[in-house]
């Protein structure tokens, strides 16, 4: 059946009229603070540069912008890390289709529970006489307790527990389709165990990889409820400077850090999609 | 002829045996109690229809399955659970498995680079092993850049740099147009005979196995049925199978009739058909009489009274041939002439006589 353009035109319509009214008018109406003022404690509707400069001459923001990176980069390795061999283990050692399933959804169980019940779920883990201090107190291999709350490894930890299953889904669908004999060749031709992952299975993953690091990247920047609950304010971060500005009516200073988390976001995706065009596909 | 089909003894070529091999798949028995013995430097064939246990035979031979019975053991050694890494095997896979990441060359120098040999030497090889296999000059393409045929022939390439003494190849060329197939099919038994390593080679193409092979081992549900050159596979097939998928064959199921010197009378039906006599035919025992289709001579009923009436329902001309399909007593023979100019044809309808020397045709034991 031929598809006219009026066609698609009228299904893709809705959504359209959704992410405009929704998305595009509001974020665009908010962005246009970007160019007026906040003096006084009240914003000037002038038009003005005057903000963009004042935020990007102000070493306290590039604080904000590299901390956010920062926390971003290590959660996504940490997630990437920890999800690839999950992912590896699921794809070679569970064989029933049942077990698989069974174990896809206890990997993403910790989704179907809410953002706030599990941060505070992590208070009781990683306080000071929480489970994981009083258990490596007990094992002998610390005799003070880590200060794992109200820092960033707190927030890392939680962070990275939360996007694992971003993390490992991607690569594991990779995984399956690479072709089973592409691994036996290798072995045919005398590589072991190590030889054939590195030389063939992680590369021809990458794909898997790099679409895991773009979600993990782009989630963990614009996290907001897990580093202000477990960052105890002492965590700050992009998402987190954009919130206290617009609750301080300092819209102007909100919309500037708000574009600067959008266009990091945006180059992450650009560069990753660069990266994926450059793989070969499995 | 029968020199060209003998095997040359070369030093390279490992011999392979296989003893009682069983292998199950739950409940599905892939192969089943099968043995044979491989010389070095042969070119042995595995035919059978999919889902006969070639396929799984051969993944054995090379370590990528396990047997649960029996062994194999490659130039007398003992291979139990050795993976496929340390076997002095290669295979050429039917997917063929090239690596998508790799250039040509990197494909190739795979094993050589596995092994840690200096990079002048795997230069100096890999040159070798792409002029062997006729893709000099294509070394830095991509493998997505190559045809059908070319990407054949680097796999072929990539297994053969190593020098195995036992070549194992999974029907690689089945995904290939007919043309470059018979032309593979040449370049394979060149190879084969200037490198002199054994070739195990899995198809299920009889033609192929038939005009490739030293030796070809015919299977069928998980059992190896006959081992034996081409014309011996063709001119004596063993069991009703084996005549049906060597070749083109009519089978007429009877009881034996009558047992003579060197001939076996059949009963089948209000006909009665005569085929050599191998020695262990009894009277009233229930066979399989094959008659390859070239071997039934068809002429008007007048010149041959004694002989089989029938009637021409089909007629089919295909160049060196001419094809007839017969109905006689409900029976259906086909029958092919060779053809010349001025060969007279027989017209559909025509009522004709259908004989063979009995010696041309064989029994089988009955199923």
């Amino acid at each position: 059946m031929k598809i006219t353009r009026a066609a698609v035109l009228a299904l893709l319509a809705p959504a359209m009229a959704l992410m405009i009214i929704l998305y595009v008018i509001p974020l665009g109406l908010y962005f246009i603070n970007s160019f007026r003022l906040f003096k006084d404690g009240r914003i000037i509707p002038i038009w003005t540069l005057q903000t963009y400069a004042d935020y990007f001459t102000d070493p306290f923001s590039y604080k904000i912008i590299w901390e956010s990176v920062r926390l971003s980069l290590i959660v996504t390795a940490l997630a990437l890390l920890i999800g690839y061999p999950v992912a590896y283990a699921l794809h070679t050692r569970v064989r029933s289709a049942g077990a698989r399933a069974v174990l896809a959804l206890l990997l993403f169980s910790p989704l179907l529970v809410s953002v706030v019940v599990r941060t505070y779920g992590w208070f009781i883990l990683l306080a000071s006489q929480g489970l994981v201090n009083s258990t490596l107190r007990a094992a002998g291999l610390i005799t003070e307790p880590l200060s794992l709350l109200f820092n960033s490894r707190g927030v890392v930890i939680s962070l990275t527990h939360i996007l694992l299953p971003f993390a490992i889904f991607p690569i594991y669908s990779v995984l399956g389709r690479l072709d089973l004999s592409l691994k036996e060749a290798a072995q045919d031709l005398g590589a072991g165990w190590w030889d054939t992952f590195q030389r063939i299975t992680l590369p021809l993953t990458m794909p898997g990889v790099v679409a895991g690091t773009l979600i993990c990247f782009t989630l963990a920047l614009s996290a907001f409820v897990t580093p202000r609950l477990l960052g105890g304010g002492r965590v700050q971060v992009l998402p987190l400077m954009v919130y206290n500005n617009t609750v301080e009516i300092n819209w102007p200073t909100g919309a500037v850090s708000g574009l600067t988390l959008l266009l990091l976001s945006m180059a992450a995706v650009w560069a990753l999609n660069a990266l994926l065009r450059k793989l070969p596909s499995v | 002829m029968a020199n060209m089909t003998e095997p040359q003894a070369r030093a390279q070529g490992a011999e392979v045996e296989v003893r009682g091999i069983t292998k199950r798949f739950g409940p599905v028995v892939a192969v089943q109690t099968a043995s044979f013995v491989i010389r070095g430097g042969e070119f042995f064939s595995l035919l059978g229809p999919s889902g006969c246990g070639k396929t799984t035979t051969l993944r054995i031979i090379g370590g990528f399955e396990h047997a649960d019975e029996g062994d194999v053991s490659i130039s007398g050694r003992v291979m139990g659970r050795t993976p496929p890494n340390r076997r002095e095997t290669n295979m050429v896979f039917q997917r063929l498995a090239l690596f998508p990441h790799y250039t040509v060359f990197d494909n190739v120098a795979f094993g050589l680079r596995m092994k840690r040999l200096p990079d002048a030497e795997v230069r100096r090889r890999v040159g070798e092993a792409l002029d062997l296999v006729q893709m000099p000059g294509l070394a830095a393409r991509k493998i997505s850049e190559l045809s059908g045929g070319q990407q054949q022939r680097v796999a072929l390439a990539r297994a053969l740099v190593n020098r195995p003494p036992v070549l194992l190849l999974d029907e690689p060329l089945s995904s290939l147009d007919l043309k470059l197939r018979l032309q593979m099919q040449e370049e394979l038994k060149r190879l084969q005979r200037e490198l002199g390593t054994t070739f195990i080679y899995v198809t299920h193409d009889q033609g192929e196995a038939l005009a490739m092979s030293d030796r070809v081992g015919v299977m069928e549900g998980g059992r190896l049925y006959q081992v034996g050159p081409p014309m011996e596979i063709y001119e004596r097939p063993t069991t009703r199978f084996v005549a049906s998928f060597i070749g083109d064959a009519n089978l007429i199921d009877g009881l034996v009739e009558g047992l003579e010197d060197s001939t076996v009378v059949i009963r089948a039906g209000r006909m009665q058909v005569r085929a050599r006599r191998q020695g262990w035919e009894q009277m009233g025992s229930r066979l399989t009489v094959c008659v390859r289709p070239e071997r039934i001579r068809v002429d008007s009923p007048a010149t041959r009274p004694d002989a089989l009436r029938g009637r021409i329902e089909d007629r089919a001309f295909s160049g060196y041939v001419v094809k007839y399909r017969l109905a006689v007593d409900g029976l259906r023979l086909h029958v092919a002439v060779p053809y010349q100019s001025g060969t007279s044809l027989h017209q559909i309808g025509d009522d004709v006589a259908a004989y063979w020397d009995p010696q041309q045709a064989v029994v089988v034991a009955g199923e």
